[in-house]
């Protein structure tokens, strides 16, 4: 394979997964809110007065949910925007050698995250109609729902569309700034890997995540104390949530490379274990981003059952009625069941990302896997070097994103409950069928996202390693 | 009975060997009916030109490609039969590879490199290849480098931990691919002057791909190949020697 259709085959790959991205961004929020019509239909026919107040609200919580899937999906499309880029590096400084300024590169980029967004959004958008018809007919067909004149198109549904398309601009555009740091030379010389100690020193950025960390605390710390005497608490853990989350989000290439170290040393001592580990570190704020979407799935997936079930504790102390616990048990699990859903598929992009950011470091390492392979690495060495790789970002994500949740979701529920129990504090209650399930769904996810990598680690000749550079 | 290579001193051979890429039509002959055998304990050169078929002839003595006819022996095993795992295996634990690029692993340092045909075994050298492998350190200027990381190290520098990492397991042949077109010319001199002294101080047989006339002027045995066949066989030469013999082929072709 030559060098050209490599790149070639690279671009093309990584594309593929920004289109994909952003499609099923726009599919989830159309079809969200295409559900929330529904149900407007239907409770409108139901006879209720009011609703329009209803249908605000349902808009809102689906908003809410697309806000979170279109932000999971900009940092997936950041990173593989930024992956591509590092990879296609002498190919963008051969065309500064040649004439071409750092700006019109950095445009090109840009642009292509437009087309990519606006293909990957009008498909998505399309699909995800498709399917919400072929559901209401099938539901309609069965009984299960009234036959009713539901609109399923309406102007609201290209607000997604649009947000969609708007935020892999965006996200192309902030990954395209390594283009403005690739120098002409670096096409003549061979180009220098970035160091860790580069990557790491911007003192800005720490500084700033580091002061939202610490603000968001202290609020979450202070929600947490007032919810014991007033439910308003929950105003001021909310903020010190979003602060400090996104002091973490934005801190996570410092906060990831020592987690995702713990990890690897948990796959044990062998030579493709070891190589394994120390790929995954390599480019400490690649592996940060590649990583933070499933954290911030798995983090809100286990903040709103950690929530639920500590909130389920608290009211089952304070009422004596059989009944109304399990009323509410039942309105708790019916909830978490459908936020699970809903956040689980900002998971699922995340986990997209996650795949394709080990695909193309695969592509980009076809030189130093040969060299494995001329020295003596087996076939199933490289493979098993490969899956350690996934495992261990998938489960320093998941573990990460596990404590997190619990604490969210426990300082959620106490700032907003607090003031109910009267009783002090109660200690977090963890629904442990979903920590199996998050672990289980982490190896099946790790496992999953290196069998196309693999293979194609698997197919790269010792002679490659041979090749002059 | 018959005889085997190493009764015949030989650490590699090759018979009748014969590699063309492509189908009929378009097929393009590398290598044509090429027998030559790597002296053990000798420092091998094999030159040509471009195209000659050198590298072809050594990745297949190397086990990194397979031979359309003939046979390749590395001691006395037959490598030309064997399937990829045996291949693998048997470059592990019996070949060595110097490159062109350096080739180390960019995430290990310096030792972890050194130490890497080990740990791909799933082993720990003993202390006897402990203190070889000291020893070759030191030797080769690298006993206060081992934890420096390859991007740390300049070309020379880097260069010799491959050498390391190529003589760590006294392999029965280490192949040495065109190993000084990356360096200047003095750093070059110092890496085949190691080359030659890892040959006549240790005994290890290599055999090294080029085409510099200086760099095949440091080897015992010069082979000469052109359009994939053997023209020549010289014992040690100087490098005008060599450069006139290169410019005859030229001249002929």
């Amino acid at each position: 394979m030559s060098a050209a259709t490599r790149t070639r085959r690279n671009d093309h790959a990584g594309r593929g997964a920004s289109v994909l991205v952003a499609g099923l961004a726009s599919a989830f929020g159309v079809v969200l809110l295409q559900v929330t019509s529904m149900i407007g239909t239907i409770v409108s026919a139901s006879g209720m007065t009011d609703v329009g107040a209803v249908r605000t609200a349902l808009d809102l919580v689906a908003f809410l949910f697309i806000a979170i899937a279109v932000y999971v999906s900009a940092i997936v499309t950041t990173n593989t925007v930024a992956t591509i880029i590092a990879g296609r590096t002498r190919t963008i400084a051969l065309m500064r050698l040649i004439g071409s300024s750092a700006r019109a590169q950095r445009r090109v980029v840009a642009t292509d995250g437009l087309t990519v967004g606006a293909i990957g959004a009008v498909a998505g958008a399309l699909i995800g109609t498709l399917l919400s018809f072929a559901g209401l007919r099938m539901l309609v067909a069965t009984g299960v729902l009234p036959d009713l004149d539901y609109t399923l198109i309406e102007p609201l549904l290209a607000l997604p569309v649009a947000v969609v398309v708007l935020s892999t601009w965006a996200a192309a555009w902030v990954g395209s700034r390594r283009v403005l740091g690739v120098s002409p030379m670096q096409a003549v010389g061979a180009a220098e890997e970035r160091s860790r100690e580069d990557t790491v020193r911007r003192p800005a950025r720490t500084v700033i995540a580091v002061l939202l960390m610490g603000a968001g605390i202290l609020l979450l710390a202070g929600g947490v104390v007032v919810g014991q005497v007033a439910p308003e608490g929950v105003l001021l853990g909310l903020l010190g949530g979003i602060l400090s989350f996104s002091g973490l989000v934005l801190g996570s290439h410092l906060i990831m490379p020592p987690i995702l170290a713990l990890a690897g040393r948990v796959l044990g001592g062998s030579a493709p274990a070891r190589l394994a580990a120390a790929n995954a570190q390599r480019h400490p704020e690649r592996s940060a981003r590649a990583t933070i979407g499933l954290v911030i799935g798995v983090t809100l997936i286990t903040m709103f059952a950690v929530a639920g079930s500590t909130f389920e504790v608290m009211m089952q102390r304070t009422m004596e009625d059989p009944v109304l616990q399990a009323a509410i048990s039942e309105t708790v699990a019916t909830s978490l069941a459908v936020i699970s859903v809903l956040v689980g598929f900002s998971a699922l992009i995340a986990a997209v990302g996650m795949v394709n950011n080990l695909a193309q470091s695969v592509l980009q390492r076809s030189r130093e896997i040969g060299l494995l392979r001329a020295l003596g690495f087996t076939a199933t060495q490289v493979r098993w070097m490969i899956l350690a790789e996934s495992l261990q970002m998938a489960a320093a994500a998941v573990a990460f994103g596990l404590v997190l949740g619990v604490f969210y979701g426990w300082a959620a529920a106490q700032s907003l409950f607090g003031a109910v129990t009267m009783g002090g504090l109660t200690a977090p209650a963890v629904p442990w069928l979903l920590v199996v399930g998050c672990v289980v769904g982490t190896v099946l996810l790790a496992v999953a996202a290196t069998l196309v990598p693999a293979r194609r680690a698997v197919s790269v000749a010792p002679v490659t390693a041979l090749a002059a550079a | 009975m018959e005889t085997t290579p190493s009764d015949l001193g030989l650490a590699a051979r090759v018979t009748h060997l014969g590699k063309t890429y492509g189908s009929s039509s378009t097929a393009v002959t590398a290598l044509d009916d090429v027998s030559i055998g790597i002296r053990r304990g000798q420092f091998t050169a094999i030159m040509g030109p471009s195209g000659s078929g050198k590298s072809t002839l050594m990745h297949i003595m190397a086990g990194l490609d397979t031979a359309t006819s003939g046979q390749a022996w590395l001691g006395d095993t037959e490598i030309s039969g064997l399937a990829d795992a045996a291949l693998t295996v048997l470059r592990r634990r019996r070949i060595g590879f110097i490159f062109q690029a350096f080739n180390l692993v960019p995430t290990l340092d310096v030792r972890g490199n050194i130490l890497l045909p080990f740990s791909l075994d799933g082993r720990k050298p003993t202390s006897a290849e402990s203190d070889w492998i000291a020893q070759l350190t030191e030797s080769l200027g690298l006993g206060d480098r081992l934890t420096h990381r390859p991007h740390e190290l300049s070309g020379g520098q880097q260069q010799r931990v491959a050498i390391a990492r190529a003589l760590a397991t006294r392999p029965e042949l280490v192949f040495a691919d065109e190993p000084t077109g990356n360096l200047d010319s003095r750093t070059g001199r110092e890496v085949l002057t190691l080359l030659k002294a890892a040959s006549t101080g240790y005994g290890q047989t290599i055999a090294m791909v080029t085409h510099d006339p200086v760099a095949a002027s440091y080897a015992d045995r010069i082979l000469f190949l052109a359009d994939g066949r053997l023209v020549e066989d010289r014992d040690k030469s100087s490098a005008e020697e060599i450069s006139r013999i290169m410019l005859g082929m030229e001249q002929r072709a």
